[in-house]
């Protein structure tokens, strides 16, 4: 794979590495790219948006096509907490009482999440104590909890996140309930993002956009304490930094997230993957965070 | 031996409260709408209970921690809350209804029973009437609930162990009931709620010969009582400064 990008890049720059001559060409070799990735890893959808400061080339591919969103949908629910924090209205400081009890949507029935993952051993620790706010912030971004998930939407709830989405113009999000809540999953009622959904988020923290300044630059400082380093960062360099929210569930492997690489500005990338069920996670995550890297990076003056 | 040291324990503990008794009634406007002393609340079936009236007044969270109301229970588990709870509650001075001492007392009995540390989980003590836990009525709102997630090591998640201790909970009083097992409402199947009912303590320093006209003095200091002669009566309320008259 990263023998074949190698190739392709080549097709992209001119031999004295300027920036070629048509943004055209650069995106029918990103869309080649993009079918032969889909192809390999035998995904059943892949849908890939980016935008790059740099350059200030935005491309994307089935960008508009709706996925079950898995953990991206904390993105939201990050949006929410700073939402409600800019307007004065929730303290980061302010404690929640960790309890695994939660609401379904379906019929208002109570569940309780199993707490067997790793990712959520430091939330349970705090069974019956309180978190603070920005602590459940942190580990629903950094460890993926979905215990500190459904705390947060259980505080907010779903119509202030969903007016979080709203009053920043995100239409390609949308979030009708917490995480593993199994009723609403059998009856079809799942979070699901758009590529370009997620890329219009991201942009907004990168730009300071979200809410205000300060409140992008403290979710960017969450979302660069990522420990899950399995999508997009794997096709990176090791010196790349990146701000960003993986998603996973037995059908889908998503990656969203702002790459900060030296000497240049930042890109945003959003990679949305859904594979049959038989089927193993791939990296076809990393193989596309790859290929567009190294095609910006020839790119790059 | 172990008798004698356990109520020396006691009463030290005991001797430690000295918390300042208020009747909610003089409280500030926003505090006393909050607290709504001495109101009618209504529960289950239409039935009606009157609100707490009279408080003790806790001045820090570092008193909250010191107060001792029994040997192994303080003050201070009895007030954990989250963002459920009214914002100007969580400040302090915070006020917690007289009737939770009865409670620890109870709690003191069904720790030496169990012979293990009990956990009140946070918003598993007293919730004011402006919680949002609180619902029509319930015992929380009187100071005398408490939801325990964990005994010992055990964390109490499913039937065998809400069951187990539920039932020593009922056996070591009477007056304490244990909430069923169950997924309802009215039930409970990630913690152990037990509670004495809607007990109000008025202590004995206290007047209620007025309604709700501000009574000018004294608000008893509970620790005034201690440090004097536990046997006499309380000190009179010092006399009303004379109010000059106008000059003309």
């Amino acid at each position: 794979m990263a023998k074949a990008a190698s190739q392709q890049q080549e097709t992209l720059v001119k031999a004295d590495g300027a920036i070629p001559r048509s943004i055209a060409r650069i995106e029918i070799s990103l869309y080649r790219t993009a079918l032969n990735i889909k192809e390999q890893t035998g995904l059943e959808e892949l849908a890939i948006a980016f935008w790059d400061e740099e350059t200030s080339i935005q491309w994307s591919y089935n960008a508009d096509r709706w996925f079950h969103a898995a953990s991206t949908m904390k993105l939201a629910v990050l949006l929410g907490v700073f939402r409600q924090v800019t307007r004065g209205e929730l303290s980061l400081d302010a404690p929640v009482h960790v309890r695994n009890k939660f609401t379904s949507i379906v019929e208002r029935k109570p569940f309780m999440l199993e707490i067997s993952r790793d990712a959520d051993q430091e939330v349970y620790a705090q069974l019956g104590r309180t978190m603070s706010i920005k602590e459940l912030a942190y580990y629903m971004i950094t460890i993926s909890s979905n215990f500190a998930t459904n705390l947060l939407v259980d505080v907010l709830g779903v119509e202030v996140i969903q007016r979080a989405l709203a009053e920043l113009g995100i239409t390609g999000v949308k979030i009708l309930r917490g995480v593993e809540d199994q009723a609403a999953y059998d009856a079809g009622l799942n979070n699901e993002v758009t590529a370009n959904g997620l890329l219009k988020l991201l942009r907004l923290i990168s730009e300071g956009e979200a809410f205000d300044e300060k409140a992008s630059k403290q979710m960017l400082e969450i979302l660069l304490d990522q420990r899950l380093k399995g999508g997009i960062p794997a096709g990176l360099p090791a010196a790349a930094r990146v701000a960003h929210k993986t998603g996973n569930i037995s059908t889908v492997h998503h990656d969203a997230g702002i790459v900060y690489l030296e000497n240049r500005k930042p890109y945003v990338l959003v990679i949305l993957t859904q594979f049959p069920v038989a089927t193993a996670k791939n990296t076809a995550v990393a193989d596309v965070s790859r290929d567009i890297h190294d095609c910006l990076e020839g790119m790059t003056p | 031996m172990t008798d004698h040291k356990e109520k020396d324990k006691d009463r030290e503990a005991e001797e430690q409260t000295g918390l300042k008794v208020v009747d909610a009634f003089d409280l500030d406007p926003e505090v006393r709408s909050l607290l709504r002393p001495h109101e009618m609340a209504e529960g289950k079936g239409g039935r009606q209970h009157r609100l707490p009236r009279y408080f003790y007044e806790v001045p820090s969270h570092e008193r909250a921690r010191e107060v001792r109301l029994t040997a192994h229970f303080g003050l201070n588990e009895f007030l954990l809350v989250d963002l459920k709870e009214a914002p100007r509650l969580r400040e302090y001075p915070r006020y917690i209804p007289c009737a939770v001492r009865m409670l620890a007392f109870y709690l003191e009995r069904l720790r030496e029973t169990i012979g293990h540390t009990i956990h009140i989980a946070v918003n598993g003590g007293y919730r004011t009437p402006a919680h949002k836990l609180a619902v029509g009525t319930t015992p929380h709102m009187w100071g005398t609930a408490v939801d325990l997630y964990r005994i010992g090591s055990t964390i109490l998640k499913d039937k065998e162990s809400i069951e187990k201790y539920s039932k020593i909970i009922e056996d070591v009083s009477d007056d304490l009931w244990a909430m069923p097992y169950g997924h309802e409402i009215g039930k409970a199947d990630d913690h152990i709620h037990a509670d004495l009912g809607y007990i109000t303590l008025v202590p004995r320093e206290m007047s209620e010969d007025r309604a709700e006209a501000p009574q000018p003095r004294p608000r008893y200091a509970i620790e005034e009582r201690r440090q004097g002669d536990r046997r006499t009566e309380p000190r009179p309320p010092a006399a009303e400064p004379e109010v000059p008259a106008p000059s003309r």
